[in-house]
């Protein structure tokens, strides 16, 4: 019960990062493009996003969107909790991605770019070839930062009903008495993880740096 | 005229309220060496960064090989190819070798298959003095070795008209002559240039024309003896005094 509450909260954690992933990839492109309007959409986007707690945004998604729809159309809506979770978790992490990318991008040196169209080469071509695989190497680190994140906030699911394993943990504990072996068997679970995670980081930094 | 590469007119540029240049009109002809002098802040740097279009023009027009490089439909990608360049700071890809950063824009571009490309980089490489380098990864190289590259790269894409913003600038005094050699023999076999510099002496030696600029005009031009040896303007004797 409890290994099935922690493969919910890898399966939701490892979706979320890959929708997050392109989601911020996009949103950071938004915020770095010439469109006013473009630029406009993603700072709003990151500005709510940063500017509230994770635990409004899923009973948001969760609760008070459907209500609105329902409001709207008249007809029943519901979400299920996973995809609202996934939702949320996406969104939130889709912010924070866009703006390590954007920082990423904007801390390569200017003269890139300048050195790359100077040759004729275009903006875009210039970026996916020249800026971008630069702009990966320094990024690294606060990815990896924002995966543990994203890995460890998805607990706060559990507040809305999503069987991951905080959720689990607490019915077993319900059941059981047993909180200390319990919630110790969680703690180190996380830290398995996240310890793979940041030694797998740190290795990478290291072969590039070489 | 029947020989002319690069023609300005009335080209201003202000960034925000702080006009840099304004107004300057040039005529470069075929395989002119055309050095740019100047204190720094005068803009002689935006005037080069205009002529690619690396700065967009306030007004004013340019035109390269008899077409308007400033008009709406202005291919600038296109016109950017015949108009190498060469920056202060190199500017080399660091995430590829010396070979990867001569052969990158004319296989992107499709110009040349990556073989091609290859065997003309080498020889590119051989020719500025570093055919032992091409796998080399530029942070391995010295400051005028990373220079020649950056000279080695812009010609890859066999530009009729070469750009040089402060190329010996940012090099230890002891790797500016062997820049300067490159670009000396460039001169020599004819290639059109524009260099901004501060190296006097190069510009003495090597220029067909001087330009001062100062201010973000044009105060004197001529031959190097003329504006070097006999400047008329009171700014242009001030200027040289310093730096002479």
């Amino acid at each position: 019960m409890l290994a099935g509450g922690f493969v919910t909260t890898l399966q939701v954690t490892v979706s979320s990062l890959i929708i997050a992933m392109v989601l911020g990839i996009l949103v950071c492109l938004m915020h770095i493009s010439h469109k006013r309007v473009l630029r406009g959409i993603a700072k709003f986007y990151i500005w709510i996003i940063r500017g509230t707690p994770m635990l409004v945004q899923a009973f948001y998604i969760y609760f008070a969107v459907p209500q609105l729809i329902q409001l709207s159309t008249g007809s029943s809506f519901r979400i299920d909790v996973f995809t609202a979770s996934l939702i949320t978790l996406s969104l939130n992490a889709g912010a924070y991605l866009s703006e390590i990318f954007r920082g990423s991008i904007e801390s390569v040196d200017k003269g890139q770019m300048e050195a790359s169209r100077s040759l004729g080469v275009s903006y875009a071509t210039s970026m996916r070839k020249i800026i971008l695989p630069q702009a990966v190497r320094i990024c690294l680190p606060s990815l990896v930062n924002q995966c543990i994140i994203t890995l460890k906030d998805s607990t706060i699911l559990y507040a809305i009903g999503l069987g991951e394993i905080m959720y689990q943990a607490k019915i077993y504990v319900g059941r059981t008495m047993e909180s200390f072996a319990t919630y110790t068997w969680v703690a180190i679970c996380f830290l398995l993880i996240t310890s793979v995670l940041m030694l797998i980081s740190r290795t990478v930094e290291k072969r590039m740096h070489a | 005229m029947a020989n002319q590469k690069i023609k300005v007119v009335g080209l201003k540029k202000a960034f925000g309220d702080l006009e840099v240049l304004k107004g300057i009109d040039l005529e470069i002809s075929s395989g002119e060496v055309v050095c740019i002098i100047g204190p720094s802040g005068s803009g002689k740097s935006t005037f080069l960064r205009c002529l690619n279009r690396l700065e967009e023009p306030t007004a004013g027009e340019i035109f390269v090989d008899g077409e308007s490089i400033t008009s709406n439909g202005a291919d600038v990608d296109r016109v950017r190819r015949h108009l190498g360049m060469v920056f202060q700071q190199f500017n080399l890809f660091p995430h590829y070798t010396v070979k990867q950063n001569l052969m990158f824009a004319p296989v992107e571009l499709k110009l040349k298959t990556p073989v091609e490309a290859e065997k003309t980089a080498i020889r590119l490489l051989d020719r500025v003095g570093l055919g032992d380098k091409v796998d080399a990864k530029p942070r391995e190289l010295s400051g005028g070795q990373q220079q020649r590259v950056a000279i080695a790269r812009a010609l890859a894409m066999e530009p009729d008209i070469m750009l040089f913003d402060e190329p010996t600038s940012a090099l230890d005094p002891e790797m500016v002559s062997e820049v300067l050699d490159v670009m000396r023999e460039l001169a020599e076999e004819g290639m059109t240039m524009v260099i901004v510099t501060h190296e006097m002496g190069f510009a003495h030696d090597v220029a067909d024309r001087v330009i001062f600029i100062d201010d973000g005009v044009i105060v004197e031009q001529g031959t190097p003896e003329q504006v070097m040896d006999h400047p008329q303007s009171v700014r242009t004797k001030s200027f040289l005094s310093k730096v002479l």
